[in-house]
């Protein structure tokens, strides 16, 4: 096995992937590629400095890619959550995987290995129950969040049409739910009351992070090509999400929510744009049948453990506070303390 | 002992008569037995739904109780919580499959749509010996009502009167699946998305579809127009059923067009909300949320003779010309039963 180079290895994933080749072995044969070096210490890895956002990226890309030998390239450089500055989202998320590609089919990358969403297929009402990877994506997404995703991989399907030699490999998660994730969801979710669409109920796929870090290291030690959507193994439908997790859903009509969404998008005050909204409105879920075939993939994890999971690691209290109901603002605030700490 | 008269009677009982006999006797025990065992069978059914319409949601009941119990005073999340979770798994699953079919929910709302069945609308449904017990099927219905009951009512005739009890996974419009509060309400009650991957999916496990190839143009018709068959889109399901060697069972619904009489479009209202119609009837929208109760007319639902596909090969689904023709015949096949119905019916209110 050659070496490994990796994008976006500070990210959450990225770092559980590195964590995990550590382990596995192949800590001597990882070059970390970043702006800024990772603040965990990870032992021998070789750090490379790059700088996706600037115009000579893909040459220093090239150059590093030559001179470390690299086999295999692991792009994870995408934002989880919706970013205020959209000029740099797009520069790092589009330019920088075109500049990535192109540096990757110049040095004779033999894998080429990129992190997507399932996201990326946009939520429809008349998207099929279960997407297959073929389906092809919005052309013109209403959200800068998710048209920077597109573009990257119509950035990797042309690349891998132009350079048949370098094998391309997209895996589109979906969303992640488990211990530690922290995204612009995991912060609705942790309130009380979690606003929902009034008379919508869409079923949702929640992907536990063991299972995605083992997608990964599946994929990156496989000769597959094309797109694989790594989805948990059961659907859930939003309300039943809500309800399990113990929050109170506030329904908002639709006709309100999107003007409202963005007010106070524009005010600051929420995280995401109203294109979002869309997510909680209509189904987006994709099928892991190709993943299964390809990759050997089969999640461990339902969308239900995954979502009891991460209730568990945010309110660790809960199930105490079942059996005391006079106990349980003191270990809310215990619970919430040890959350503070953590971060 | 003068056994004479007594021999000249023995005769009746040869030993052909007597094995003809307990023949018999043997047949009618036979009938017997089936005739007993239908009976258990309705009596299992009726207890089931017995106990459905009567089943008490405990966990609700102990929230609640605990929720009064402990007063306002202490009001938190967490209780208001709790109490919201019990209400909703009260009347909800905790999984679905992953079309969103949720098996609780259904039973939950069926007395409910029994009563319609039964008692509003009273539907006759004759040909349901037609319906396959297993294997993938394909129940292909006129379209009409502008609200979709027509789909709900097949699916409570094949779920009790079939002696197979099969579950209809109706295909809904995608402009349902649009709709707030129906969307959900169809989804868990185990309609899908009308899609050919989807129905393809669901034919491939063997189960039964139901598909309105009319679609929009059906159930939105103009009153004037009713019982007048659509043109039955571009054959889809057609396509669909040689895919998966599904048998098409055509199905006439009459009853349904006159439940909301569709006199004019006002479409300009319904579009900034999506909706490709916006009906006009006697009741709605002048009555507001009561002009959706529909009409209780008198329904029929009658399933035709089944088209077997399977003397096509799969790749028949490419032929435009044949899979046209197949949906025509189709199309042809519902509007004769649809035409013979209405020319017995005497009334719309009584059949």
């Amino acid at each position: 096995m050659g070496r490994i180079a990796i994008t976006g290895a500070s990210s959450f994933l990225g770092e559980r992937f590195l964590r995990r080749l550590i382990r596995d072995g192949h800590g001597d044969d990882i070059v970390v590629i970043d702006v800024a070096e990772p603040s965990i210490s990870f032992g021998s890895i070789h750090f490379r400095k790059v700088d996706l956002t600037q115009p000579a990226a893909d040459q220093a890309m090239l150059d590093l890619l030559k001179a470390d030998d690299i086999e295999t390239l692991v792009h994870m450089a995408f934002f989880t959550s919706p970013r205020r500055d959209t000029t740099n989202a797009h520069e790092l998320e589009s330019i920088g995987t075109l500049a990535v590609l192109a540096a990757a089919a110049a040095a004779n990358v033999k894998n080429f290995v990129m992190r997507s969403f399932t996201f990326v297929y946009g939520a429809r009402a008349e998207n099929p129950a279960l997407i297959r990877e073929g389906t092809p994506l919005p052309p013109r997404a209403p959200l800068g969040w998710l048209r920077d995703k597109v573009e990257a991989e119509e950035h990797a399907a042309s690349f891998a049409k132009r350079y048949p030699e370098m094998a391309v490999r997209v895996l589109r998660f979906a969303p992640l739910l488990g211990p530690y994730v922290r995204t612009f969801y995991t912060r609705i979710l942790d309130r009380r009351l979690v606003p929902t669409l009034m008379g919508y109920d869409p079923l949702l796929q929640l992907l536990h992070p063991d299972d995605a870090e083992e997608a990964l290291v599946r994929a990156t030690f496989s000769d597959a090509r094309g797109a694989f959507n790594i989805t948990p193994r059961s659907v859930l439908p939003l309300a039943t999400g809500i309800h399990l997790s113990g929050k109170v859903p506030a329904p908002v009509p639709h006709l309100v929510a999107y003007l409202a969404v963005d007010a106070l998008y524009a005010a600051g005050i929420v995280e995401a744009p109203s294109g979002f909204i869309d997510y909680v409105r209509y189904p987006c879920v994709a099928d892991g049948e190709k993943a299964k075939r390809g990759l050997d993939f089969v999640a461990k994890y339902s969308s239900r453990e995954a979502l009891d999971s991460y209730i568990a690691y945010r309110h660790p209290a809960r199930e105490t506070a079942d059996a005391e109901p006079g106990t349980e603002n003191v270990a809310e605030e215990v619970a919430a303390d040890a959350a503070e700490g953590r971060r | 002992m003068s056994a004479t008269p007594k021999a000249k009677v023995l005769p009746f009982e040869t030993r052909a008569t007597r094995a003809a006999r307990s023949r018999r006797g043997k047949s009618a025990e036979a009938q017997e037995k089936v005739d007993l065992r239908k009976k258990i069978e309705e009596l299992e059914a009726k207890l089931r739904s017995v106990e459905s319409s009567t089943r008490v949601p405990e966990g609700l009941v102990i929230e609640l109780t605990r929720f009064f119990a402990q007063g306002v005073g202490t009001l938190s999340w967490d209780r208001v919580a709790r109490l919201l979770s019990a209400g909703h798994f009260a009347w909800h699953s905790e999984e679905t499959d992953e079309f969103g079919y949720d098996p609780k929910f259904t039973e939950t709302i069926r007395p409910f749509l029994e009563f319609m069945y039964t008692v509003w609308w009273r539907v006759e449904t004759t040909g349901i010996e037609r319906v396959p017990g297993s294997g993938p099927t394909l129940v292909v219905a006129n379209h009409s009502g502008v609200l979709p009951w027509d789909g709900p009512m097949i699916n409570v005739a094949l779920r009790h009167e079939h002696p197979a009890r099969r579950h209809c996974r109706m295909l809904a419009l995608d402009m349902f699946a649009l709709l707030p509060f129906l969307a959900p309400l169809l989804s868990r009650s185990g309609a899908i998305r009308a899609n050919p991957e989807n129905a393809i999916r669901i034919l491939e496990r063997g189960e039964l579809v139901g598909v309105f190839p009319e679609g929009v143009k059906g159930v939105g018709k103009a009153f004037k127009n009713r019982y007048k068959l659509a043109r039955f889109g571009r054959g889809g399901f057609v396509r669909i059923a040689l895919k998966t060697g599904a048998t098409i069972v055509p199905t006439a619904v009459v009853g349904a067009e006159e439940i909301h009489p569709n006199l004019a479009q006002a479409n300009f209202i319904g579009r900034p909300f999506g909706l490709p119609y916006f009906p006009l009837t006697p009741t709605f929208p002048w009555l507001g949320l009561f002009g959706t109760i529909p009409f209780p007319t008198k329904w029929s639902i009658d399933f035709g003779e089944p088209l077997d596909l399977s003397r096509y090969p799969k790749e028949a689904a490419d032929d435009p010309i044949l899979v046209n023709r197949l949906s025509e015949q189709v199309r042809q096949q519902i509007q004769t039963i649809i035409d013979g119905r209405l020319a017995r019916r005497r009334s719309v209110w009584f059949g």
